[in-house]
């Protein structure tokens, strides 16, 4: 971008001449190139940054806070998520990143991705996997019981598969599945202006593998992307990546949201990629990676969505 | 090499070599074969929740517990996986056992096991450090076989990583059981180490029952959490709850349970009014979550504080610093292998004066502005920002 001044040095910070500010001084702008630096420089405690980035008619906004504690959580048990037999061990409940336009003084739209709302869509019902050593498991349970089947203590999807694609307040978007992501703005090398990656829920799965939904942003002058992904590896049984991309056209107030998932058995990629991985890498260790894990697995389903603010 | 020597290495957390790992873990399976699966100990003693591979925060709970051997310690299991010093965790810690036998106890945790190890990090990280070709991942998982699984302290209270079994009725039970292997899949060993507690949710067990209109009681009696143990949704595991505990310690005199194995935001969590309690050692956990950790020091059998601590500054400067990634909790990305340590040198050889390299070395000046340019200008370049597509 042209208006980014060249690099200086000393002490003097330069009034920025740039058609993007930042909202958080505690959260502040590189003196150098402008960009929000993030994590915050200045020491606070508890951890907390609330980064905040305004380009136009748009604001980005992202905070990240510790795991919630045994109060919040017994209130989200069992007032906010009465359907889950247990939560997921690791809930950065007071994380969102939030993108919002401001159409006109009394009118904006936004959306917003945070932990609540997306386990509000993991579903209430078993989900049928198992783990893998589930049904021996069981079944040497069924003989020491004499017949009598032992009890599932609560039905719930317990991999927290979640098909939600953010909170949006205002205009609903379009289905379109002719939209595609403009793929060549997004591979030019546009500085990053702000950049935030934050994980929003986590679980172990008892160490049976892994379930977590992140998200990161970047903003750019003239757009941005955010990909908002659920990874579930259940070990020798499961993988599955579900992403959201969001991806905002700033001057023209165009938003598209791409939503994909991809699944396989993990037994099937491991022998797949067992003879092909270098010795001194291990498959397994590029199982637990969502980005190698993604590019290994089919498509399974495909929607896309925009919307002209 | 003299184990004193040892230490001072692990201390600045330099890595051993190999051979003295091999050694290290031969002479501590000589010590452990000899114990019973359930030891005694007496206060006054620290207890120690997971450490996870978070190695500068335990070398900072040393710090802040007393170390070894002016404290004594029983640590609850799950040195290894997810953080990125694995390595020197349990290394610190084995060779902590064989020169303070009496001062320090290792219970086995879910993650000492061969299977575990491969899937959250530790098998990558031994790979990365030593090499492919290396079998440090071997000698230590071996080791893991003997260690013990339950402690008791002063005759009253039990210690244990997971929890409860529902094979498990004695403690004698438990000394019978024949622990020199890999953790199963089910049986008393396995729930030892990976069950457990469950609040009595009043709620949803009221609605399980009223939520049908003629009900046998054996099955309302099974449905109910507080009372018994049940089978996790994922197909395997147990949940004990409050009725299962009073049982168990009433029938071998017990007081109460301590045990780890789940993270907690403040560092500790109590159960069933005081009969269980969780000890998480692990702060700042994964390097992502900003939770507290703690150790339970027990004075005597009835007078006790939870010593609450946070993250190690030398865990946040590695944060601040970009070579290193707050990972996923997956796999090592430190680079720094064995060989950088022992450059032409024969690691054979019982001399280690050579080491050199401190991993620390670079990061000793603590004085650092944090408000200054330099330090502005540094971390805003140095950020880890991500074309991702």
């Amino acid at each position: 971008m042209d208006q980014v001044p060249p690099v200086t040095r000393g002490r003097q910070v330069r009034s920025l001449p740039l058609p993007h500010r930042c909202n958080n001084p505690r959260n502040p702008a590189c003196a150098h190139c402008g960009t929000v630096i993030i994590p915050s420089p200045a020491a606070i405690m508890p951890l907390e940054d609330t980064p905040s980035i305004s380009v136009g008619s748009w604001t980005i906004e992202s905070r990240k806070r510790p795991i919630l504690d045994t109060p919040a959580l017994s209130q989200w048990e069992s007032e906010h998520l009465p359907g889950l037999g247990a939560l997921p061990e690791m809930i950065f409940g007071g994380n969102y990143v939030r993108i919002r336009c401001d159409l006109d003084e009394s009118k904006h739209w936004d959306i917003e991705f945070n932990a609540l709302d997306a386990l509000r869509e993991v579903p209430t019902e078993d989900s049928g996997v198992r783990v893998s050593c589930a049904s021996d498991w069981l079944r040497s349970k069924h003989r020491r019981c004499d017949g009598a089947p032992p009890q599932i203590a609560k039905q719930y999807d317990w991999t927290y598969t979640t098909r939600y694609r953010g909170t949006v307040t205002g205009c609903p978007l379009v289905a379109d599945t002719t939209a595609e992501l403009p793929l060549a703005m997004l591979a030019k090398p546009d500085p990053i202006l702000f950049f935030d990656d934050m994980v929003l829920y986590e679980d172990e799965l008892g160490d049976n593998g892994a379930s977590m939904y992140s998200c990161k942003v970047r903003v750019m002058p003239e757009r941005l992307l955010l990909l908002a992904r659920f990874f579930l590896r259940v070990d020798d049984v499961l993988l599955r990546v579900q992403d959201t991309r969001l991806y905002v056209e700033f001057a023209q107030n165009r938003v598209v949201r791409e939503w994909k998932r991809y699944e396989a058995d993990y037994n099937e990629v491991f022998k797949r990629h067992r003879g092909g991985v270098p010795p001194h890498r291990d498959l397994r260790a590029l199982l637990r990676d969502s980005n190698w894990v993604v590019d290994h697995l089919p498509i399974v389903e495909r929607t896309c969505e925009t919307i002209q603010l | 090499m003299e184990l004193d020597q040892c230490l001072e290495h692990l201390y600045k957390g330099q890595l051993l070599p190999e051979i003295t790992i091999q050694a290290l873990c031969f002479k501590l399976k000589e010590m452990l074969v000899k114990e019973s699966n359930v030891i005694h100990i007496s206060t006054p003693v620290t207890v120690v929740g997971d450490m996870h591979g978070q190695f500068h925060d335990m070398l900072e709970m040393f710090k802040i517990g007393g170390r070894i051997p002016d404290t004594n310690y029983l640590f609850l299991g799950d040195y290894v996986d997810r953080g990125l010093y694995s390595v020197e965790t349990i290394t610190l810690l084995v060779t902590l056992k064989l020169r303070y036998p009496n001062r320090i106890h290792l219970l086995r945790g879910n993650h000492e096991s061969r299977q575990i190890t491969q899937s959250y990090g530790f098998y990558t990280e031994c790979l990365n450090k030593y090499g492919p070709d290396s079998r440090v991942w071997q000698y230590l998982t071996d080791m893991f076989d003997y260690l013990v699984l339950c402690c008791i302290i002063d005759d009253e209270i039990f210690c244990v990583h997971g929890g409860l079994s529902p094979n498990v009725q004695t403690i004698d039970q438990i000394r019978i059981i024949d622990r020199f292997r890999e953790i199963p899949h089910d049986g008393a060993m396995a729930d030892l180490v990976w069950s457990d507690p469950e609040e009595n949710n009043g709620d949803n067990s009221a609605g399980l029952v009223s939520g049908r209109n003629s009900f046998d009681s054996q099955q309302d009696f099974l449905l109910d959490t507080s009372q018994h143990f049940q089978v996790s949704p994922r197909g395997a595991g147990y949940t004990f709850g409050k009725s299962v505990v009073e049982k168990f310690l009433r029938m071998n005199d017990m007081s109460r349970i301590y045990r780890a194995h789940q993270l907690c935001n403040e560092g500790y969590q109590i159960y069933f009014g005081g009969l269980v309690t969780t000890v998480w050692s692990a702060p700042n956990y994964c390097y992502r979550c900003g939770n507290n950790a703690s150790i339970l020091e027990l004075y005597s059998k009835d007078d006790y504080y939870f010593n609450v601590f946070g993250e190690a500054p030398e865990t946040i400067s590695y944060l601040n610093n970009p070579s290193v990634p707050a990972g996923t909790g997956g796999g090592s990305s430190i680079t720094k292998v064995v060989s950088d340590y022992f450059e032409g040198d024969n690691i054979a050889g019982d001399s280690l004066s050579e080491i050199g390299t401190n991993i620390d070395s670079n990061l000793q000046s603590r004085d650092i502005d944090v408000f200054s340019d330099t330090y502005q200008a540094q971390s805003a370049s140095g950020r880890r920002v991500e074309y991702f597509l």
